[in-house]
């Protein structure tokens, strides 16, 4: 017995800012689209748990607290909010897309005629020797913790690797009184540089700037030791983490620490996307896949994806996308109106700026490249499988020429993550070894479920 | 910011936890990373991301093995177990 | 260099194992496979290497794939010995499962003839029926909706994806070259022998063995060879590993050596679309969990679809071309079970050119026949 079929005329999967957004817009002019969201409150990731607030904004900072406006608009607004339901399945059809919905161990058939992914971004997987150790953990799932419940480490960590979220986590410890020991920064000392060689691009990131400085300045102030150009990084322990070693300035240094938050930037979050078999191309500037996307943000007929799940371009302009993927999605359903072009042309200046300004911050927290080249053997790339970097040189020269035939060969992105966390790495070694292009290297084919379930909840009841 | 508590058991041991938390961070704040789970190779592991994405969080709730704990919010009565948590010496 | 004896068109398992087997009798063989994301069963099939059933309406191809199975054993040994490489291959019998008595009753009548059909196979193929009851010591914790099945010693199971990097690893080792992403764009003989062109540049041979898989559609014609393959749709879904168990491989379901249970089985025309579906996806859970219900907690981690490469009668392509000699075209539809012999029999025919005397019955001419 097939499940019955549940239409609806418009869909929006994630409830971050550009979902939100998105879905605020489209119920101003009486649409009540559908909104799937994984988790038990609106917000997303920047505005995780600020519906029912458990930290006090002088800790979490001005940014966390913006929020606060558009989930309000969100819950006031007739909306079809559905917290707790994960889509782990999507397929194009006739009509539009069909989606898999897992609500409290049922799997429900969905079929969306207008469908806005919102999914977001995720931290990227950034292999180093001893990543997989208990102890290590991505900066932002720390933030996560901070957010859900104040949780703070019972020991001051360690905070490595890159980006704007890594020094806003710190400057948060610093204000819930437990300041990192060390930050270990993977970009160059030299990126400064990059706001005088980019002058027009750091007009319009000024407000970054200043708040990464201040944030800066503040841990500094406190005492916070911070090192840049960190080449090699290690967690090293029996159980869990003990001590963590790296190389500033040609010299190989350890340091005791219980905890190593590391943050090597977000990516868009795939597997929707790739499951839908959308085309990707290579973002040179952000170091990653992006889905290809057009200026009113589609990505097919009936399909737009809007936020940090098509390019990151932070909370504010997910927000921005969000409310363009509605009105694109009224145009598209003969609803638009000519009134709004200029909501729309203020919406896409102020966009584009915006990203302009993140070029600039992407240039100053560069990955290095050649970072998996110098990992040793040993170094885990499919942390599911326990796939080594050496296990997959080996298996390359052996014919593995493709995502594909390397995850064949190795069971590299076979396991339950889905190749969430290796995908790029296997995408870039490969790049590197063979020559190529990551856009001509490609990525993993991804196929259903996106999220895990179970064989008795897939099985239709009888 | 007062916060609703829920009781739940973990490994055998009831304990009270804010009602926000996720299955993951309520066993991260009593237990921390140590102890958390073995995985298939043998190797001692723990979450990484929080959000769904890496499966580190594997877990028994409520008698079912291999739970996304980060994915679940903890709730009254719950029965939580970490799988392989014993053969520690957390 | 010197020209090679071989050009092969088509990476896959069907691919590798000849070109193994030719560059071990001392060959010198050049392979052109297509990019990562072509179509390619040998990444997406179920492993079984498997002998119930095949051959019915063709006795011939039943007595091959029991020649395969029995040479599988030292097969796997020999990959291994010279790669590493662990095919995680066992032959302990299978079990093709009958979900209804139906199934039950036509499954015992086709063996009974198949049995019947050479004097070889009557005294080589041993199978029986066994009830839901009389399985379960082969498959605990079989479910209640199961009615039963037959039971044959002959069958096994490997890890399909370690047999194709083996192959590749063992070739490489034995002066293979292996070319990605080199599409083969068209055949032709040349005054020594035949020439293929791809977006990378010509490649030059003595002979020619198409291996192309689907690919020989298109490229089959251009040297008088059969196009007579048609894709046909699998979806197959793994579970997370679960704790290792004695359960002997069904093709309906098995637990492979790192513990997921592989579920698959469906035989769709779908074009050439490689993708899955919501309905097939929930059919093949439905199945599962009727097999055996313990699974309904597993998680599914992964699923497929694959297309399978079948002749119309489902029996193996093995044809020489008669236009262009030294042109060979070699297609099949179980291409793990055969790969010991592929890589044996087959490949020695192939070196000694004398494929059509050895094995006429699989030549492509049986779908061509002219009308009367
Ligand atoms: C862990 C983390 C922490 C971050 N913290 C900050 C911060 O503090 N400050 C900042 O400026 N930026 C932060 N970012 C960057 C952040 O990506 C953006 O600023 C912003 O949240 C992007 O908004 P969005 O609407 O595009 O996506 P998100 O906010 O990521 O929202 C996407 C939503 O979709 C849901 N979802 C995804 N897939 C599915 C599915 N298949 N089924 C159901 N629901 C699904 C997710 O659960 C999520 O709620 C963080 C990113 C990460 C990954
Ligand atoms: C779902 C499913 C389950 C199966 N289960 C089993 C099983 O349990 N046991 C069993 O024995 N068999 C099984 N099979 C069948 C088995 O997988 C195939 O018989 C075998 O993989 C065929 O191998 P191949 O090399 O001929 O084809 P493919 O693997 O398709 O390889 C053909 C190769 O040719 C290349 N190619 C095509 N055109 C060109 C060109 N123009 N230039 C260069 N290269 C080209 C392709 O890129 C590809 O690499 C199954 C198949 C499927 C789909
Ligand atoms: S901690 Fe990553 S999926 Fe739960």
């Amino acid at each position: 017995m097939m499940p019955d079929v549940c239409a609806t005329d418009i869909a929006i999967i994630g409830a971050g800012p550009a979902g939100m957004a998105a879905a605020v817009r489209l119920a101003k002019v009486g649409h009540r689209p559908v909104v799937f969201d994984m988790n038990a409150t609106p917000g997303g990731q920047i505005y995780r748990q600020l519906s029912e607030l458990q930290v006090s904004e002088a800790v979490m900072g001005k940014d966390y607290a913006r929020g606060r406006e558009l989930i309000d608009a969100f819950q006031r607004a007739d909306i079809d909010y559905r917290p707790g339901t994960r889509v782990w399945w999507a397929d194009n059809d006739a009509l539009g897309t069909s989606l898999g919905v897992l609500e409290k161990g049922q799997t429900q058939h969905w079929q969306a005629r207008q469908l806005i992914l919102a999914g977001g971004a995720m931290e990227r997987g950034w292999p180093f020797r001893g990543w997989q150790l208990p102890g290590v953990m991505n900066a932002g799932a720390a933030q996560i913790l901070l957010k859900q419940g104040a949780l703070v480490p019972a020991t001051p960590p360690v905070l490595a690797g890159t980006g704007p979220l890594l020094y806003l986590l710190a400057w948060q410890y610093l204000r819930a009184g437990i300041p990192p020991s060390l930050i270990l920064d993977t970009a160059p000392a030299t990126r400064y540089g990059e706001v005088v060689r980019q002058s027009r691009r750091a007009w319009f990131a000024r407000s970054y700037l200043f708040k990464g400085a201040r944030m800066i300045g503040a841990l500094k102030r406190a005492g916070v030791p911070i090192h840049q150009g960190i080449t090699t990084l290690e967690a090293q322990g029996d159980k869990a983490v003990e001590s963590i070693g790296y190389r500033h300035r040609g010299q190989w240094k350890t340091h005791s620490t219980e905890l190593l938050l590391t943050h090597f930037g977000v990516t868009p979050e795939p597997q929707l996307a790739r499951s839908l078999g959308l085309t990707h191309h290579w973002h040179a500037s952000q170091q990653s896949f992006v889905p290809q996307r057009d200026d009113t943000l589609a990505v097919g007929a009936n399909l737009w994806i809007a936020g940090d799940g098509g390019g990151i371009g932070g909370a504010i302009n997910a927000e921005r996308e969000g409310q363009l993927a509605a009105l694109a999605v009224l145009d598209k359903i003969g609803q638009g109106d000519p009134e709004w072009q200029r909501e729309r042309h203020a919406l896409l200046k102020a966009r584009r700026r915006d990203l302009e300004a993140r070029s600039l911050l992407e240039s100053m927290f560069r990955l290095p490249e050649a970072w998996l080249d110098d990992q040793p053997e040993e170094t885990l790339v499919c942390r599911c499988e326990s796939v080594s970097r050496g296990e997959l040189d080996r298996a390359i020269a052996q014919g593995g020429a493709g995502p594909n035939q390397l995850k064949a060969f190795t069971r590299c992105g076979m396991g339950p993550c889905q190749g969430r966390q290796c995908g790029e790495s296997v995408t870039r070694l490969l790049a590197r070894r063979l020559g190529w292009t990551p856009e001509a290297v490609g990525y993993y084919h991804i196929r259903p479920p996106v999220h895990s379930i179970t064989l008795g909840e897939l099985a239709t009841k009888e | 910011m007062p916060v609703r508590h829920v009781q739940i058991w973990l490994d055998g041991t009831p304990h009270q936890v804010p009602e926000t938390l996720t299955v993951a961070a309520a066993v991260l704040q009593l237990r921390g990373w140590q102890g958390y789970r073995r995985h298939v190779d043998g190797s001692p592991r723990a979450p990484l991301c929080m959000m769904g994405v890496c499966q580190e969080c594997l877990i028994t709730i409520d008698g079912r093995a291999n739970r996304q704990g980060c994915l679940e919010p903890v709730a009254e009565g719950m029965r939580i177990e970490r799988q392989g948590g014993s053969v520690h010496d957390a | 260099m010197a020209q090679r004896d071989f050009l092969i068109v088509g990476g896959g398992v069907v691919g590798m194992a000849v070109a193994y087997g030719l560059a071990r009798a001392g060959l010198s063989v050049t392979v052109l496979d297509e990019s990562d994301d072509a179509l390619r069963a040998s990444r997406g099939n179920a492993g079984l290497v498997w002998v119930q059933g095949k051959g019915v309406g063709m006795p011939r191809y039943a007595e091959l794939s029991f020649e395969a199975a029995k040479a599988w054993a030292d097969f796997a040994r020999e990959l291994t010995e010279r790669t590493g490489i662990d095919l995680e291959y066992e032959q302990r019998g299978g079990v093709d499962l009958c979900l209804d008595a139906e199934e039950a009753r036509s499954r015992q009548q086709e063996y009974t003839t198949l049995q019947n059909a050479s004097s070889f196979l009557t005294q080589e193929f041993r199978w029986e029926y066994l009830d839901r009851k009389a399985l379960t010591p082969y498959l605990p914790g079989l479910g209640e909706a199961v009615q039963g099945g037959t039971w044959s010693p002959h069958d096994g199971q490997c890890n399909p994806l370690y047999l194709l990097r083996a192959l590749y690893a063992a070739s490489h080792s034995l002066g293979v070259d292996t070319h990605p992403a080199s599409a083969v764009e068209r055949l032709e003989a040349t005054a020594s022998g035949f020439r293929a062109t791809t977006p990378r540049g010509h490649f030059e041979a003595d002979r020619v063995i198409l291996a192309a898989g689907l690919g020989a559609r298109t490229l089959a014609p251009m040297l008088g060879l059969s196009d007579a393959v048609h894709p046909v749709r699998g979806q197959v879904l793994v579970t997370e590993r679960r704790p290792p168990g004695a359960r002997l491989p069904t093709p309906q379901i098995r637990q492979t050596a790192s513990g997921g249970y592989l579920i698959g089985d469906t035989h769709e025309d779908a074009g050439l679309d490689k993708g899955v579906t919501l309905a097939m996806m929930q059919t093949l859970a439905d199945k599962a969990v009727r097999i055996y219900p313990d699974l309904g907690e597993a998680r599914l981690v992964r699923s497929w679809g694959a297309l399978r490469v079948m002749t119309p009668d489902g029996n193996p392509l093995y044809e020489a071309s008669t236009t262009h000699p030294g042109a060979y075209n070699i297609n099949c539809h179980s291409g793990i079970t055969l790969a010991a012999f592929h890589a044996g029999g087959l490949s020695d025919a192939i070196r000694d050119d004398r494929l059509a005397q050895s094995f006429p019955q699989f030549s492509g001419a049986r779908f061509h026949v002219p009308a009367t």
